[in-house]
């Protein structure tokens, strides 16, 4: 098993985007609800025998695209606004209604898609995919760090906005709730905005007093190489991504 | 000793902002020569950082702004290449880590500036592995991710990257602004290590320990140009009044050689450290040594603070577990009361908990064990503008004082602006103001009622000249006058013995010890173990009592 999740590591990160991006896009055009499951399964699987990861998080992970999903299932069992295509594939469906059955796909298919990014998302260094996006597909050096900076600002915008909520809470005589309320969000927005674009702007400073620029030849040092285990696990992801078309064709 | 050859030069050099009425530096004319170690100094907004940032073209190209005069580096106008190519001559640490570095790995990130100059794979590497060394990072740190650093070991990863690039001058704005005193410390070795060729260009206002590594110091005044420059501790004898008077911090040594002076007793050539003062003391004469202790003992007694009446406990901590909020517990058993008229200092390394330690004693937090007793404290947070929800400094007091806009609030917040010096920036937005001046109105609005009457006040000094500094000083002694506790958390242990009757060190997931800030600031080895140093002043103090005995 740990060798498993050692092979899906060393997966170049283009190949897992490619391959991610055509069990998506399968997820999308064919209206299966066994497909969708067939892929929900192999995610979790992945993820959780092959990866380690913890299957409590897995679920985790699973709550807001079930959320979303949820969404399309109501709206098609309550107002059948789903489209005709939906509906005359889902009359093909063993699941009751065709209401139902067309909500039930839709809903799997939002899960779905979800868990297949997340496969991508957890067994990929975000440091190794823009690298390799740099090389191998020519992503400008600038968005590529731009994007980094970004993710450092994340944690940092947070705890910002933690700081304005303790202060706010300070002069309102009571806690900070976990879950701000409308107007609290909105009274956040002008100092979040303030940090983000003053960070922003030293992040711009301090990345062109290290030496990047547009249009200057630069190495780029660990960048991810293709290899035997890309087209290893090229050709087994694709092929029972064909076995599973076949089987619900 | 510094080569003659000149590496940069400002030759009537000004920066004007765009929209701005005056200019932010200049005309200035100053020349750094090879392998010289040049501190700029200068209160606040003086324009020492814009200086800095003309020095590889940042300021017009990437930050705009008009440029008059000639800036020359290497020989050749800046302006001849972008701030990109000039990165492979002048490395650049900037104040805050999180700025600097992109997200990467530690590894990443000290190779940045290398792929950035297209070096061959195996150079980049071998350069990485010999900087992670020079700061003293474990090999295995290499495949870290920055994100999951301390502010210390960003700020030592920053360094490292800076390093790496081997570049011959070496710019530092503020570096250990915001790193706890052995961070710094650290820091500081690695930067001015006697081995390093480089020429150094320094912005930083902690001076004891830094001044005597230094060939010259230039000060600018608060019009931006160039009011002294020289040898430091000639330069700080020779103008020290005036640089009082500016408020630009002075180091400790050249603070007493100003009081020896005027009983005739400092060396004839001023020392340009505390160690080299004290040296000069224990080789005076018997006859002239009670004067100079007695001189001492005035200079000690009033940078310490003397105490106030202490009333009741404000504010107590039962073994309490305290945790950010919505996040873990970082601290656990912590037992603290806070009493009226007293200031507790709050002092550990980066990341043990001093905030949240703060929060928690206010009762902004939620503690996740033990219990809290007495009324809600106030809290003036690292970042002034956190707390401020209106749209002008008036409006901010007003809200502070009260709802209503009667006769009665409408001249308790007078009141408050010509307390806090606030004056004519009534119709400023609170985040237009300088640092110093969103701290006042912080406190200002914090002190409008008697709603809180206890106030933790969160590194107040941190980015203030002296002037502004002294300026807490002062407020922190009215505040305890007036009956509040104060809780002050900060790095900078000169502050605390300046201003705390108490102090409690944190470290090790908990408090390690708590006493009188005097007896706990002088144990060096609780301080080692804590991550801190000692004060400057303790020193002195130490002599003091040595010669007493």
């Amino acid at each position: 098993m740990a060798g498993a999740g050692l092979m899906l590591s060393a997966v170049h990160p283009l190949t897992k985007l490619v391959i991610c991006l055509l069990w998506v896009a399968a997820s999308i055009l064919v209206f299966s609800a066994s497909l969708q499951l067939f892929i929900i399964g192999t995610a979790v699987f992945v993820l959780v025998l092959l990866e380690r990861r913890s299957p409590l998080m897995v679920m985790a992970l699973m709550v807001p695209f079930a959320l979303f999903g949820f969404g399309f299932l109501t709206t098609s069992v309550l107002f059948r606004q789903e489209s005709d295509f939906a509906l005359q594939m889902a009359r093909e469906a063993p699941l009751g209604s065709e209401a139902l059955s067309a909500g039930v796909v839709l809903f799997l298919r939002a899960i779905a898609c979800g868990m297949a990014s997340a496969v991508f998302v957890l067994t990929t260094d975000p440091g190794a995919f823009v690298k390799a996006l740099m090389v191998n597909w020519r992503l400008s050096p600038r968005i590529g760090y731009a994007l980094f900076s970004a993710l450092q600002l994340v944690p940092d915008l947070a705890a910002e906005a933690q700081q304005v909520r303790l202060a706010r809470s300070m002069k309102a005589g009571r806690p900070p709730r976990r879950v701000p309320g409308p107007l609290e969000t909105a009274s956040l927005v002008i100092p979040l905005l303030a940090f983000a674009i003053r960070r922003a702007s030293r992040a711009a400073v301090a990345l062109e007093a290290r030496g990047l620029s547009a249009g200057r030849p630069r190495t780029v040092i660990g960048a991810p190489v293709f290899g035997r285990s890309d087209i290893a696990f090229g050709a087994m992801a694709l092929a029972l991504l064909v076995v599973a078309l076949v089987v619900v064709a | 000793m510094p080569d003659s050859e000149p590496v940069a030069a400002w030759q009537q050099a000004s920066v004007r902002y765009p929209y701005q009425q005056r200019v932010a530096v200049g005309p200035v004319t100053i020349v750094q020569r090879q392998g010289e170690r040049l501190l700029l100094l200068g209160a606040s907004g003086s324009g020492k950082s814009t200086l800095l940032n003309t020095l590889t073209g940042l300021v017009p190209a990437t930050i705009p702004a008009e440029v008059t005069g000639e800036i020359r580096l290497f020989g050749e106008t800046v302006d001849e290449r972008s701030p990109a190519e000039w990165a492979a001559h002048v490395a650049q640490l900037f104040q805050d880590a999180d700025q600097t570095l992109c997200g990467m790995t530690v590894e990443d990130e000290i190779a940045f500036a290398l792929e950035n100059m297209a070096l061959p794979e195996p150079e980049i590497r071998a350069r990485v592995a010999r900087a992670i060394e020079a700061v003293g990072l474990p090999l295995e740190a290499a495949s870290r991710r920055t994100m999951r650093l301390s502010g210390g070991e960003k700020q030592l990863v920053a360094m490292a990257a800076a390093l790496a690039q081997e570049s011959p001058v070496f710019v530092a704005d503020e570096p250990t602004a915001h790193l706890s005193p052995a961070a710094a410390a650290r820091l500081r070795a690695l930067m001015l290590h006697e081995n390093r060729p480089q020429s150094l260009l320094l912005v930083d206002h902690r001076l004891d320990g830094l001044i005597e590594h230094v060939d010259r110091i230039v000060v600018l005044g608060p019009d931006g140009m160039v009011v002294a420059e020289g040898d430091p501790a000639e330069t700080f004898r020779a103008h020290g009044r005036r640089l009082d008077d500016l408020g630009v911090w002075r180091p400790l040594a050249s603070q007493l050689d100003a009081e020896l002076s005027v009983a005739g007793l400092a060396p004839v050539d001023p020392p340009p450290c505390i160690a080299e003062m004290l040296a000069h003391l224990d080789r005076l004469s018997e006859e002239a040594k009670p004067l100079a202790a007695a001189i001492v003992e005035g200079f000690v007694a009033r940078r310490l603070r003397h105490g106030t009446e202490v009333g009741p406990p404000l504010a107590q901590l039962e073994d309490a577990a305290c945790a950010p909020l919505f996040g873990p517990v970082v601290l656990n058993g912590v037992s603290l009361e806070v009493r009226a008229g007293e200031v507790l200092g709050l002092v550990g390394s980066n990341g043990a908990g001093k905030s949240t330690l703060g929060a928690s004693l206010a009762g902004l937090l939620r503690l996740k064990g033990g219990r809290r007793e007495g009324p809600a404290g106030g809290m003036a947070f690292q970042n002034p503008e956190n707390q401020f929800v209106t749209g002008t400094v008036a409006d901010e007091l007003q809200a502070a004082v009260s709802p209503s806009t009667g006769p009665e609030a409408q001249q308790k917040a007078a009141e408050l602006i010509r307390r806090w010096r606030l004056h004519g920036l009534e119709q400023h937005h609170p985040y237009e103001l300088s640092q110093g001046q969103k701290r006042r109105l912080a406190l200002a609005t914090l002190t409008a009622t008697e709603r809180w009457p206890m106030l933790v006040l969160d590194e107040p000094t941190a980015g203030l000249d002296a002037a502004g500094a002294q300026a807490v000083v002062a407020q922190i002694e009215s505040l305890t006058e007036t009956g509040h506790g104060i809780v002050v958390i900060t790095h900078d242990m000169d502050f605390a013995l300046a201003v705390c009757d108490q102090v409690a060190i944190l470290g090790e997931g908990g408090i390690m010890a708590q006493g009188p800030v005097r007896q706990l600031l002088g144990d060096r080895p609780l301080l080692s173990r804590a991550g801190l140093e000692p004060p400057a002043l303790m020193p002195v103090i130490e002599w003091r009592a040595r010669v007493s005995c």
